[in-house]
């Protein structure tokens, strides 16, 4: 019973006892929308279920098993989505009311109906409809990103609080010692637990300005930005004494979100400065950035502990830390992982325990026109 | 009595155990960063004295919850002396309502471990509910 074209038309179901009148309906609308016909209340059912993308649903009030309105209650609980509208005789008008402010009829057309009126109505109730199904599309986002943001809010209140009960319990500990040695190592435990704290806030930080900022593409010279990070990360290589070595080959033009770029290098330099191995002699971290065929090559590579196997496919997830290294969030990696996406950007690992482990970014220039994806 | 203190924060490890060596009847003090390891040293020694368990939930790898149900796995002859406590910084409700449910487990306590809260938890000490 389908027209020709089913694509773009709106789908729309007559239900009548009288079948002159199903007739003339289609005979009237078929050029302008797909229609469905049905003599029987069991008929409109079986259309409704072989076609769940009717939109508008019309009937006739007065028929002889079952009223317009009372075929729309009971369709209503079984069929909610598509929009119900009832074709009436003046003389059924307080039971039309009724069924409207009890909402199960969207409106009426009065009978003798008009060729235009019924057109107008049919499209009213389909923009009705179309808002309903992106709301209900929009409300069911939302109760996702609601749900994350209670594991979200979980997770970090955890995080925020940790550190703080350690450093509580270190205090109430101290007030019971005298010697200068025992209250040092403790200071030095709580400067720990501070670092831990202070880094998880930037990683929020950082979090939630990929998420909710403006990329703004510029041109990047990975030369400073090579540099940069030496100087960033001087301190470290200084203090826990290894060798930080940068080769940067640039020989063509690079655009690029540049804050999030510089999360993904900080991001893995840091933790290969942060997991080396502790009784290692010749500690290295080495940051290696290729730009050739429109895309960067940036790999950073250590020879610290490594990841074992079965934690390789999980160290992009938030919050997930596979050793219990004092100052690790379980942050760091997930925001990579968030950032890359940005940029359309790829990673991939290799790592063995006790020998190391290295990352190889890829990311794709981005010409100054393209918007990111948000 | 003994205790084992299984911790991913080597400071909570400190703490709890200066705090517990503080106490006057502390016959030994383990602590261990790993659950597994922690768990691994349970299996192999049957402990013949009250050994008082304290676990944090959130760590990486095995957590609390992931050691309690392991722990429960485990032959209950054997496990009989060793007293499960949750210790941890959460303040979420689903984890303490979680907590609840493990037979095993005999209590939780909110971090910071204090002299304090040690005491009360060790007075009110009650034989095992099941064994």
């Amino acid at each position: 019973m389908e027209t020709l074209n089913t694509t773009d038309k709106i789908k729309v179901l007559y239900l009548d006892d009288e079948s002159h009148n199903l007739i003339c309906f289609m005979a009237t609308y078929r050029f302008d929308f797909t229609i469905y016909i049905a003599p029987t209340a069991a008929k409109a059912y079986n259309y409704l279920e072989a076609h769940p993308d009717i939109s508008v649903v019309i009937a006739d009030q007065r028929m002889p098993l079952q009223t317009g309105v009372e075929f729309f209650e009971e369709m209503k609980v079984l069929y909610p989505k598509p929009v119900r509208m009832l074709i009436t005789a003046f003389a059924d008008i307080e039971a039309v009311i009724d069924s409207v402010n009890r909402g199960s009829v969207f409106r009426y057309i009065k009978k003798p109906w008009n060729d235009d009126d019924v057109k107008s109505a049919v499209e009213e109730a389909y923009k009705f409809y179309i808002s309903n199904s992106l709301l209900e599309e929009k409300n069911k986002e939302l109760a996702s990103a609601y749900r994350e943001l209670g594991k979200f809010a979980y997770s970090v209140t955890h995080d925020l609080r940790s550190p703080l009960s350690s450093l509580l319990g270190a205090l109430e500990v101290s007030k019971d010692m005298d010697s200068l040695t025992d209250i040092r190592e403790i200071l030095g435990m709580m400067d720990v637990a501070v670092r831990k704290l202070d880094d998880f806030i930037k990683n929020i930080h950082e979090f939630y300005s990929i998420k909710r900022g403006l990329a703004s593409i510029e041109d990047i010279d990975f030369e400073m930005l090579a540099e940069d990070m030496a100087i960033m990360f001087s301190l470290s290589a200084k203090m826990d004494n290894i060798k930080f070595t940068r080769k940067v080959v640039q020989g063509e033009g690079f655009c690029s979100d540049s804050a999030s770029l510089r999360i993904i290098i900080i991001n893995l330099l840091s933790n290969a400065f942060k997991y080396q191995k502790k009784d290692g002699t010749d500690r290295f971290v080495e940051l290696d950035i290729e730009v050739r065929d429109n895309n960067a090559h940036i790999t950073v590579r250590d020879n610290g502990i490594g990841i074992k196997a079965e934690h390789i496919n999980s160290i992009f997830s938030m919050f997930y830390r596979a050793t219990t290294e004092q100052s690790g969030s379980g942050f760091g990696l997930f925001n990579v992982k968030d950032a890359l996406e940005r940029l359309n950007g790829t990673v991939e690992v290799s790592s063995a325990p006790d020998k190391g482990s290295e990352f190889r970014v890829s990311i794709p220039n981005i010409t100054k026109k393209t918007p990111v994806t948000q | 009595m003994n205790y084992i203190v299984i911790d991913d924060s080597k400071l909570d490890c400190f703490i709890a155990e200066k705090i517990i060596r503080n106490t006057k009847n502390c016959a030994s003090v383990k602590t261990f960063l790993h659950a597994a390891e922690a768990l691994d040293f349970i299996a192999a020694n049957k402990a013949s004295d009250r050994t008082v368990v304290l676990v944090d939930i959130q760590m990486p790898i095995m957590n609390g919850f992931d050691f309690v149900e392991a722990f429960q796995k485990m032959d209950p002859g054997s496990t009989e002396n060793y007293n499960i406590y949750i210790i941890s910084s959460s303040i979420n409700e689903n984890d303490v309502t979680r907590v609840r449910q493990y037979p095993s487990v005999r209590q939780f306590i909110n971090k910071p471990l204090t002299a304090n809260n040690l005491n009360n938890l060790l007075g009110a000490y009650e034989p095992a509910p099941f064994n």
